[in-house]
């Protein structure tokens, strides 16, 4: 249950710091991640879902409607944490436009990421429906990086990345970088076309 | 009522902001010292403030997150000495660097990468002695104390005076004095084995230990000399070398009493961390020990250790019997032809490594949403006898048999498989046959599947496990029964343990040891196809294949299975 007061006096707190602080970071909009759109061929691969349910990832990014992708794992502290509080973000900022986009997390850590490790990570982040979290074989998840030109060997030197496939021509929009959510949603609609 | 009490909480923060108020150190007044501590540390290691709530907290200005996925620990580890890792470097945040100048190692940050990855590696490089004052608007708006903003990675917390005061105590307090058993010239160790352990597999974990102490000794004279002779050594250089002792822990009588014992010892000669150890029995007492005492354990040889996921001080090879478990019950899960659970039995002997195969199989089964299967204990007695196991055999028309038991079934094996449905297949432990594995007759080798949680994959390296490419071992297939008890102890020891402890540096903390072990990469060795860490992991090899048997006395070991079911 969302309590508006405290959502109100969070953001006026914030407003609050932005104007006693000049070097706050709510002005450091300057663009900090950077933009390119890709063309990927992806393996056909079945991963395994939060759920435990076969997903294949050919089938999954086709539709008509976008899909963000990232690389993230269950226990990383840095990176990844990151990377999902923007999902959070996308999600609760598109709900008041009615609108729940399409998001897929492909963990690196395979062996540790289990159904289990995910669903409960997706329920920390309180991930509304609309965001997968997969996990699979080590091959098929080797496999999928290299694809997304996103191939690490270990997990411990990974970095931040989102990628949005574009529904009318299959192209992918590579975003590297911390984007703030207003960026976020700016790229998301961009794809949108709005 | 709630939302009074939010608006004032409100009214009281902004008016707190306004003035720029310096955190009060009398806030808090109230409290003692130790439920300072207490709170301060809920606030450090999962985000959750005094109140009861989750710690407000905002990343690149303007996304909101739940500090409970964001706590200080998260990344400052819970030593508060920092980490490295995903090309972040996170410095430290203790009280004692934090009041002192830093200036941080360099990262990829400082130069240009043609990938662009400086974008967000970048950290502030050095800054000037914080404050209470600075510290506090350092976690609230993200800037040093000369005005330089922090790395969007770091979250900013709105804190009340009075949480901003006990984070601020908890700081100050964390990682303050050095842990015992080490100091900047020496390492004391100790070992912990059961008196049930035979003198043979005593030698085989004892012969590495000491070598790697003689080793580390033997370092230390001749870096010594080098000194005698005018070398100037780096900084790293000399946290490379220290003294190093080992203490054999021997525990005698009932695991009732390993605790007094474990208590008597650690009071008397207090050691850093234990390297290693052995025992046939649950090691559960020797767990909640060094959990207690808050003592690294570092990689016992054991198939029975505590399968927690909130387990922090001891490091284990695997989950032991509870593994073998679980990657059966993916395995049938993933079998079309098993979707009825009533096909399936289990009979469990009645022991510790019985009970712990079937309570692994369980765990998982639950957690994938089977229904659960038929489950029969059986004394050793039981075991043998035919007609009480026909009868069992003949309640219903299995098609599959998860026998966590011994040898001693083996002989009954091909009239149990008989009874079995057309296609029904028998699961059995590679671990607790041992030896005898080899045993099962070679006509119905096919229709039994064997848990096994070693590699298979070649391995170039020696048997003692250390890397040497001039000495292959191309196969491990044939050590079934091996308890591969130096092979492991060597990896334990040169490959996880020595790069911990060179890591640490002059910070002698034995948390600091488990933070920089957890954020390892990767390491190929001997006995398991991978070893992998990460923040609170402490099963590091993750896998399990399900094999078959070929043909002969020394059969092959066929992988029916991926190394990590899933």
């Amino acid at each position: 249950m969302i309590n508006p007061f405290k959502t109100i006096a969070s953001l006026l707190l914030l407003v609050l710091m932005t104007v006693m602080l000049p070097s706050s970071p709510v002005h450091a909009e300057s663009k900090k991640y950077k933009r390119t759109v890709e063309h990927y061929t992806l393996p056909n691969v079945t991963l395994i879902n939060q759920d435990g349910k076969k997903v294949s990832l050919q089938s999954l990014v086709k539709g008509d409607t976008p899909i963000v992708v990232t690389f993230i794992y269950g226990t990383c502290t840095t990176i990844c944490p990151v990377l999902s509080a923007g999902f959070v973000n996308l999600q609760s900022k598109l709900a008041a436009t009615g609108q729940s986009p399409r998001l897929f997390s492909i963990t690196i850590d395979p062996e540790n990421d289990t159904p289990k490790v995910m669903k409960e990570y997706l329920k920390r982040f309180r991930a509304k429906p609309g965001w997968d979290f997969a996990t699979g074989s080590r091959a098929d998840i080797d496999a999928v990086m290299k694809a997304f030109n996103a191939y690490i060997p270990d997990k411990m030197s990974h970095y931040p990345l989102n990628l949005i496939r574009n529904p009318k021509d299959g192209s992918w929009v590579r975003l590297f970088g911390i984007m703030s959510s207003r960026e976020f949603l700016e790229e998301y609609q961009g794809v949108v076309g709005k | 009522m709630k939302y009074i009490d939010t608006l004032l909480l409100f009214l009281l923060l902004t008016s707190l902001f306004l003035f720029n108020v310096p955190p009060s150190h009398a806030a808090p007044g109230a409290l003692q010292k130790a439920e300072i501590i207490r709170l301060g540390e809920q606030m450090y290691r999962q985000g959750i403030l005094p109140s009861g709530k989750p710690m407000p907290a905002f990343i690149r200005g303007d996304v909101e997150v739940d500090s409970s996925a964001f706590s200080c620990s998260s990344c400052h580890l819970r030593a508060g000495l920092g980490s490295y890792e995903g090309g972040v470097v996170t410095p430290p945040t203790t009280g004692s660097k934090l009041y002192k100048p830093y200036r941080r190692p360099p990262s990829m940050g400082d130069t240009m990468d043609q990938s662009g990855r400086h974008i967000y590696a970048k950290t502030v490089q050095e800054r000037p002695a914080y404050n209470r004052t600075t510290l506090a608007s350092a976690m609230r708006f993200g800037v040093d104390p000369v005005g330089q903003t922090f790395n969007d990675v770091m979250p900013r917390y709105p804190l009340s005076d009075s949480d901003m005061s006990i984070l601020i105590d908890y700081l100050e307090a964390l990682s303050s004095q050095p842990s015992p058993g080490a100091s900047s010239t020496e390492f004391r160790f100790a070992t912990i084995i059961t008196d049930d352990v035979t003198p043979q597999d005593r030698q085989a974990l004892l012969m590495p230990l000491q070598n790697f102490i003689d080793r580390k000794n033997q370092q230390l004279a001749m870096y010594s000399d080098f000194i005698k002779f005018g070398y100037i050594p780096t900084a790293e250089m000399k946290y490379a070398f220290r003294k190093a002792s080992l203490d054999i822990w021997m525990l005698k009588g009932p695991p009732a009493t390993w605790q007094k014992q474990l208590t008597a010892y650690s009071t008397k000669k207090p050691v850093f961390a234990v390297l290693g150890g052995i025992s046939n029995q649950n090691w559960k007492p020797v767990h909640d020990f060094c959990e207690s005492e808050r003592l690294p354990c570092l990689f016992p040889i054991t198939n029975f250790p505590v399968v927690s996921e909130t387990g922090w001080y001891t490091y284990y090879f695997n989950k032991g019997y509870a593994q073998e478990g679980e990657a059966t019950a993916r395995y049938l899960n993933r079998q079309e032809s098993l979707r009825d659970e009533k096909a399936i039995l289990q009979i469990v002997q009645d022991s510790e490594a019985g009970k712990a195969l079937a309570a692994g199989f369980q765990s998982v089964w639950k957690e994938i949403d089977r229904l659960p299967v038929t489950t029969v204990t059986l004394t050793a007695a039981q075991l043998t006898d035919q007609g009480g196991m026909n009868k069992i055999l003949s309640t219903h028309s299995y098609t599959a048999l998860l026998l966590w038991t011994d040898a001693r079934l083996l002989p009954n094996l091909k009239t149990m498989i008989s009874r079995l449905s057309d296609q029904g297949i028998v699961v059995m432990s590679s671990e607790y046959l041992g030896k005898n594995m080899a045993a099962i007759s070679e006509n119905v080798r096919d229709r039994v599947l064997l848990t096994w949680p070693y590699r298979l994959t070649p391995y170039v390296g020696p048997k003692t496990g250390q890397f040497d490419a001039k000495v292959p071992t191309l196969t491990s297939a044939k050590d079934y029964g091996d308890r591969r008890i130096t092979s492991r102890s060597v990896t334990m020891l040169l490959q996880a343990t020595l790069q911990g402890l060179n890591r640490i540096y002059d910070n002698l903390y034995r948390d600091h040891l488990l933070d920089v072990m957890s954020m390892q990469m990767d390491l190929t060795v001997r006995d398991y196809e991978r070893l992998s860490f990460g923040p609170g992991q402490r099963y590091v090899s993750k896998g399990c294949y399900i094999i078959q048997l070929g043909p002969g006395a020394d059969p092959a070991l066929i992988p029916r299975s991926e190394w990590v079911v899933q």
